[in-house]
């Protein structure tokens, strides 16, 4: 893997073969009607429409190698879901081209859909009434699937997602987690090689958003699918991405490995420190300490045994411990990366 | 493409049942004008002994037919398609390879029609037996109504899909339908048999294709057609047909480009 630049200057990370997913100066500007709220307002909006130009996606490049997950980041509204619909080929650009497994999306030709897949969390390709079985089998005559790949690949989607004891049952009697693993079998039952994966896991249990997740990732090891994927909880984004895509106000932000931006954007460690018996210990010396986390389960005062966390700068943070290690009657002491959250969240506003 | 059919009609069989009182409902739509004006016109064609040479008989064996006729080539693309294109749903189905209205849209409209066929079988022979129509069916007559029935359909169900179309760039789409179903019904021959129409009325009638949907197979049914008569209209159905295919295909293109270009 090498770092590349894109045209406006990010870096990414190059694998060998053909990119799959080559985005190049991509813009989508919507028009849309614009007035204010009352009963005046709607009767003059009658009459003479006001519109304004939203500016979605603004001129954005990347492109995506055979095999990656790459996490597509952003707060709300940034222009994540318009870009994956555009790759999707769902939406039309205003700007610039793409080019997916050498096809133009928006084109939507049948064999180019045929070797993609896009889950939309919380909206269903599956018929509601019926069991997801019977949706598979439709898919399987959708996607002109063959018995004998369409069993080989029923049955190792069954072993990953333990499938059997729910696709009997009627959709609408299924939990949002069983629902959702059933969404994500029939998206993947035509083996796509390109997976658009748009929040897989919102509103899942902790539980189910580590099963959903365990599988992507089992998943694209033996495909060897790539995967474009949004989410809002980081916990996807560490557990599958070594690489991020950040877009705000429909720009990217940054390129490149998730690692890479936390030591750019956040250059320093969090010394978790409990302290022994200690009524007057400062810890400010040693760096900026910040709040104590709630699931420290303490406020953080001296003495009585809770955590507090110490931001030192990441180059410091050998002689900083070991000088509290010194100088404090110190229980226990962990070091630890900024969370993730932070990181991102500092991004967006960079 | 059969598998994809196959698959379609089993799903849409399966998901019909869940509805029953959708199902009924919707009969009862259907069911209630013919019913109303059959009641109606041979109360008319009673006390007057005729009305325009049509007797009562008349009137009743026509009305029975329609029944049957109107259900055969009804289509429901609206109900179905409406409120997806509306609220954005319509990206499910637009994300698979296969064109979704002639499809899982088209199957889901004879799936419901197929049962809604089922259920009016019961209700048509309290009907026949409180009416006591005087129907004369030939084998030959029962032939060319299948495919004027089929045909009939086709066309009902391409201009009503062209007309969902229209939610593609407005709101307002129910209303649109609801004027296109009432100039279809008046023209159709619904709410009177065309015969009855004031001359300028029964000529714009001639000249649209809706009385090619409903009048023609009930009149072929009841075999006030000669053959050759059925099988002019018949020709004429089939080329409405491939315009209204091809208007559909026209507007769907568009729609879907529209629908691409403001957020899907």
């Amino acid at each position: 893997m090498q770092p590349v630049q894109t045209r406006n200057g990010t870096s990414r990370i190059a694998r060998n073969g053909p990119d799959p997913i080559i985005v190049d100066g991509l813009s989508k500007t919507y028009r849309v009607t614009d007035r204010e709220g009352g009963f005046g307002a709607a009767v003059r909006s009658f009459f003479k429409r006001k519109y304004r130009d939203v500016k979605a996606v603004q001129n954005v490049s990347f492109r995506i190698g055979s095999g990656e997950i790459v996490g597509f980041l952003g707060p709300n509204g940034a222009g994540k879901t318009t870009t994956l619909k555009m790759l999707s080929g769902l939406l039309y650009p205003t700007g610039g081209s793409a080019n997916v497994l050498s096809h133009t999306p928006w084109e939507r030709r049948a064999d180019y859909l045929r070797s993609i897949t896009l889950v939309m969390g919380q909206r269903n390709r599956l018929s509601w009434d019926i069991p997801a079985a019977d949706s598979f089998l439709l898919n399987q005559a959708i996607y002109r699937i063959g018995d004998a790949d369409y069993k080989r690949t029923f049955d190792e989607l069954n072993e990953l997602l333990e499938l059997a004891a729910i696709i009997r049952k009627p959709v609408r009697n299924l939990s949002l987690g069983e629902r959702m693993k059933c969404e994500l079998a029939a998206a993947l039952l035509h083996r796509p090689q390109v997976l658009f994966l748009d929040e897989p896991t919102i509103g899942l249990d902790i539980g189910a958003q580590v099963r959903i997740r365990s599988f992507l990732k089992e998943y694209n090891r033996r495909s060897g699918a790539t995967i474009l994927l949004t989410s809002h909880y980081m916990a996807d984004v560490t557990a599958l991405c070594e690489r991020i895509i950040i877009i705000h106000h429909g720009q990217l932000k940054y390129d490149g490995k998730l690692a890479d931006l936390s030591r750019r954007i956040a250059p320093y460690k969090l010394i978790a420190v409990r302290l022994g018996d200690c009524i007057d210990c400062d810890l400010s010396r040693y760096g900026t300490v910040v709040e104590v986390a709630a699931e420290y389960g303490a406020d953080g005062a001296n003495g009585d045994g809770g955590k507090q966390l110490v931001q030192v700068k990441a180059d410091e943070v050998a002689a900083v411990t070991a000088r509290i290690l010194a100088d404090l009657p110190v229980s226990d002491l962990t070091i630890e990366d900024p969370p993730i959250e932070d990181v991102i969240e500092r991004a967006f506003h960079e | 493409m059969l598998a994809i059919y196959k698959h379609l009609w089993q799903v849409n069989w399966a998901e019909q049942w869940q509805y029953r009182a959708n199902l009924i409902m919707y009969l009862f739509y259907w069911l209630v004008s013919p019913i109303v004006y059959l009641a109606v016109w041979t109360t008319v064609a009673t006390a007057q002994g005729s009305v325009n040479g049509l007797t009562a008989q008349d009137f009743v064996a026509y009305y029975m037919v329609l029944l049957i006729v109107n259900i055969a080539t009804s289509e429901i693309t609206i109900h179905i398609l409406g409120y997806r294109i509306m609220d954005g749903t319509l990206s499910n189905l637009l994300v698979l390879p296969v064109h979704p209205v002639l499809t899982q849209v088209l199957v889901n409209n004879l799936a419901f029609k197929a049962l809604q066929l089922i259920a009016l079988a019961p209700i048509w022979a309290v009907l026949y037996v409180l009416f006591q129509p005087v129907l004369t069916i030939t084998l030959v007559n029962v032939l060319l109504a299948i495919p004027a029935l089929a045909l009939g359909f086709l066309f009902s169900f391409f201009i009503g899909a062209t007309i969902t179309f229209i939610a593609f760039w407005t709101t307002r789409v129910w209303a649109i339908a609801e004027f296109y179903f009432a100039v279809f019904q008046l023209f159709a021959g619904q709410f009177v048999p065309l015969s009855l129409l004031p001359p300028v009325l029964h000529n714009i009638a001639e000249a649209l294709p809706f009385r090619l949907v409903l009048y023609f197979p009930v009149q072929l049914i009841l075999g006030k057609l000669t053959v050759q008569e059925s099988m002019l209209n018949l020709g004429l159905l089939a080329v409405w047909c491939v315009a209204g295919y091809a208007l559909f295909s026209v507007v769907w293109r568009g729609g879907v480009k529209k629908f691409s270009a403001v957020g899907a």
